[in-house]
């Protein structure tokens, strides 16, 4: 990972990266870098605990196109396009994606037919809900296709962080997404240390992994109180936001922070939980533990709740697989992809397993079921961590340096991967594509063939986040 | 269903909220300029049983158009200028907006200046101001209630 990786020329691309398909790589993202003749494409690969970084000389000319072979691809060219003015050879079509251009009719899918019509939303909505646009196109009630409409809340993160140090550009990742706040801070500093060849003691590993944990515990409590919102169930609903009011409160204990804002630093961590902290830590999670799995089995007891799930928004295996989803979303669908088994860095152990769904059908009902199985790991996790003191954690120098560094943390919608690239002591380049970014064409895919009145139990069944999206 | 509905009255119980006050209500409009999601998250938190602003007469309104406040979270990017300026024009008046957040306060924003349009402040009259990082639900219902307890405005004189 840490020598510059070889410059691959153009007519050779397309190649490198299906060979690296072929090795058993998981595609997980792509992104622009430099400018004029040092311009490069970089592809990013996952293998294990490794991550292949491909990168492509588009100094002189424009890249071919992977979105054939790789369609996970699409948003990342589409982006790199608008965002990084690089255009790609052989699309057949360059929809915007972050531009938003006036004319409908330039990023929309043409629909077609007797009694087509389109039904708009947002980009301000009807509650507490983030910015975006939403166009269906309507058969009666059935969606025959979804256009999506991001990057209202673009402020240009990852530009705006260029040229500072390391330890400042932190901030740049970890306010992409408040909800995801420690998954990104985690990865952007593992990416910075594994570039700095800093290595992370023991303390620093389990530190990060509590914190990472607590922020996967009052998310699935959320998501489960989200989906109940969905179909309009509030007793669920408050019964869960009661939940991840206690965790949020718990972070707060804890850590000084609700949403664990702080806590992660490049090459440190400042989390100080001596044995008594820890002890009381674990009782509250126990009590919460209980208190959760009190309400979930009252949830699978709601008959008109219940009735609202099978079968709702599915995505198949094969589709999650295609278009890269990562994360719970992806374990409903069957694929058996959890980064936390592979994570060297934190202190999850090769005995981790990911959960397995009940039964990976890859609709509403199993995403919602993936929660409820992934939330006993967690309280596992934290009590087996919590059985002893939780001591702020340093890096040491010892690993090799290199111009790139790249990381994959597992966080609550799954998968973030950040790419960090450094020039003498500041950052070149800054690359954050989190789960959400990955699992938003899978979401808008799952919509399709489904009632428009379920759109927001789909939409929560995933529950993806605009804000780190947008950056 | 019953058990939870029973559980969430214990819950309210020990959270051993102060009782209502007045009988006077605050149509609360949410609008989104490019948070980070925190605000968000906490101020759907204001609603969870251990807070419940529904007692004060505070809800959230599906419409500018049913708003007596605009709440306007986040640093205000180019591309959420226009809705914003939109969800303002379309609100009745008397109307306000409030800033929630560090971020609608123009305070310790990130992001690329031209990818910003301009401090909440500098387009909108600013009337409540709710500072945090982001604000917690105790912070966002002290800010709301400070105008739902303000005295109300003398009628305006008549033209």
């Amino acid at each position: 990972m840490n020598s510059a990786p070889p410059v691959i020329a153009l007519s050779a691309w397309r190649e490198a990266c299906l060979g690296a398909l072929d090795r058993g790589g998981r595609f997980c993202g792509a992104y622009a870098s430099g400018t004029g003749a040092a311009r490069r494409w970089n592809a990013l690969f996952a293998d294990g605990a490794e991550t292949l970084v491909l990168s492509a000389d588009a100094g002189a000319a424009d890249p071919p196109t992977i979105v054939d072979l790789i369609p996970a691809a699409d948003w990342d060219e589409r982006e790199a396009h608008d965002l990084r003015d690089l255009r790609f050879e052989g699309r057949e079509s360059q929809r915007p994606l972050a531009t938003h251009a006036p004319e409908t009719a330039s990023w929309t899918v043409p629909v077609e037919g007797r009694g087509t019509h389109q039904v708009v939303v947002g980009p301000t909505h009807a509650g507490v809900i983030e910015s975006g646009h939403f166009r269906f196109h309507v058969v009666g009630e059935r969606i025959l296709q979804l256009d999506t409409r991001l990057f209202y809340k673009h402020r240009g993160l990852e530009r705006a962080a260029e040229g500072r140090s390391p330890a400042a550009g932190l901030a740049f990742a970890a306010r992409a997404c408040g909800a995801g706040s420690v998954t990104n801070s985690v990865a952007y500093a593992q990416a910075c240390e594994a570039a700095l060849g800093l290595v992370p003691s023991r303390e620093l590993r389990r530190g990060r992994t509590v914190l990472l944990e607590l922020e996967r515990l009052y998310n699935h409590l959320n998501d489960v109180a989200a989906i109940c919102a969905g179909v309009g169930f509030a007793p669920g609903n408050m019964a869960f936001a009661t939940l991840k009011e206690r965790a949020l409160r718990l972070n707060c204990e804890l850590a000084g922070h609700r949403f664990l804002f702080g806590t992660v630093a490049v090459g440190g961590s400042v989390l100080d939980l001596d044995a008594a902290a820890a002890g009381r830590a674990r009782g509250e999670l126990g009590e919460l533990r209980a208190d959760a799995e009190a309400a979930w089995r009252e949830l699978a007891f709601a008959a008109s709740f219940q009735a609202r799930l099978g079968g709702v928004g599915v995505l198949s295996t094969e589709d999650a697989s295609e278009l890269g989803a990562v994360g719970p979303a992806a374990r409903a669908s069957g694929l058996h992809i959890d980064t936390r088994g592979t994570s060297p860095g934190l202190w999850y152990g090769s005995a981790f397993a990911p959960a397995r769904p009940p039964a990976a059908s890859g609709d509403v009902a199993a995403r919602l079921e993936m929660r409820a199985a992934e939330l006993p790991v967690t309280f596992e996790l934290l009590d087996d961590l919590l059985s002893e003191p939780v001591r702020p954690g340093d890096a040491a120098a010892g690993g090799s340096t290199g111009p790139i560094g790249v990381a994959r943390v597992e966080g609550p919608r799954g998968e973030t991967v950040c790419a960090v690239e450094l020039e003498g002591e500041h950052l070149g380049r800054l690359h954050l594509r989190t789960a959400s970014y990955a699992n938003w064409p899978a979401l808008v895919h799952a919509a399709a063939g489904n009632l428009l009145p379920d759109f927001p139990l789909i939409n929560k069944s995933f529950e993806l986040c605009y804000a780190c999206v947008d950056r | 269903m019953f058990v939870l509905l029973r559980h969430l009255q214990r819950v309210r119980r020990e959270a051993a909220l102060p009782p209502r006050s007045g009988a006077r209500s605050l149509a609360v409009r949410h609008l989104d300029a490019g948070s980070c999601n925190a605000c968000e998250h906490e101020l759907t938190a204001t609603a969870a049983p251990q807070y419940d602003l529904a007692r004060f007469g505070i809800g959230i309104v599906a419409s500018p158009r049913h708003a007596d406040v605009l709440l306007v979270t986040g640093p205000v990017t180019k591309r959420m200028e226009g809705p914003l300026r939109r969800a303002y024009e379309a609100m009745p008046e008397p109307r306000l907006v409030a800033a929630l957040g560090d971020c609608a306060l123009g305070c310790g924003v990130l992001g690329d200046r031209a990818e910003l349009a301009a401090p909440l402040e500098e387009l909108l009259p600013v009337a409540i101001r709710i500072p945090g990082c982001p604000p917690s639900p105790e912070q966002i219902a002290e800010g709301l209630l400070t105008v739902v307890r303000a005295p109300l405005d003398p009628p305006a004189g008549r033209r």
